[in-house]
């Protein structure tokens, strides 16, 4: 079965920003390639902003990896499915509560309406996230085919 | 037997469909460390937690939704707050801080 990575990059649900963003701009563009493939509507991004602004950065994880999403089921989601932007420059997300720094370049935007994929995404995204070689090759990356290289020369251990 | 044991674990996030996934499958991992059998572990919302809690032993969250808890707290139920949501190692430590895990 293809990885998170592998159907990102075969179904072109994928990135690059050169420029700086502000963590807005960033959430709206790393939503584009999921609109470009039909899998969310195009104000599908307003509805991440909006929890963020609600509940904080929590979205954003160590390593510069942040996962824009919103519920399970929410509205404008036709495909389960996880897109990938890359941005060469660091977008910031502030500080937390607690004054730690929220900052990502990697943004791995989900969307949810098929629970057993979703969870098989999440299972997935978990082991890329705590993988840190592999997020570094990520982020380094120019093309998918960077990023199939980065995951074959840093595999994620296989989930029992 | 742990102190786990057919205990009630819950899992909360903002959305309850993305960190608070991550969690459960990070505790399910430290469970699975030390064989230990509980009798309830899922995921949802803080919404829907923030009253759920008290029918808990154990509620993890990310540290910016413990305060939604306090009044499980008082009713007795462990939270948990964590700083990273996918760390099993932390997870590991905290259960242990709490004497719940040997």
């Amino acid at each position: 079965m293809a990885t998170v990575l592998q159907k990102i990059v075969e179904n072109h649900r994928y990135c690059f920003v050169d420029e700086e963003m502000d963590w807005k701009e960033a959430i709206r563009r790393g939503c584009i390639p999921l609109v470009e493939d039909g899998c969310v509507d195009p104000d599908y991004y307003k509805q991440i902003i909006e929890c963020v602004e609600k509940y904080g950065p929590y979205i954003v994880f160590d390593d510069y990896v942040a996962m824009p999403h919103t519920q399970e089921n929410a509205e404008g989601v036709k495909k389960t499915s996880v897109g990938l932007m890359i941005s060469k420059k660091i977008v910031d997300f502030g500080e937390d509560e607690f004054g730690d720094k929220k900052e990502a370049k990697l943004f791995f935007t989900l969307a949810a309406c098929n629970p057993s994929e979703h969870i098989d995404n999440i299972v997935q995204l978990t082991s890329i996230f705590t993988n840190i070689p592999l997020l570094e090759a990520l982020a380094k990356a120019e093309s998918g085919e960077d990023i199939l290289k980065a995951e074959a020369e840093f595999p994620c251990e296989e989930e029992e | 037997m742990s102190k786990l044991d057919n205990k009630k674990m819950l899992a909360c996030c903002a959305n309850g469909a993305g960190s608070s996934l991550m969690m459960e499958k990070a505790v399910d991992k430290v469970l699975k460390k030390y064989n230990v059998k509980v009798a309830e572990l899922r995921h949802c919302p803080v919404s829907e937690g923030k009253s759920a809690a008290r029918n808990y032993d154990v509620v993890l969250c990310a540290r910016t939704f413990a305060k939604n808890f306090d009044d499980a707290q008082k009713a007795g139920t462990v939270i948990i707050p964590l700083k990273n949501v996918m760390s099993a190692k932390e997870i590991e430590d905290a259960l242990k801080a709490e004497g719940l895990l040997d």
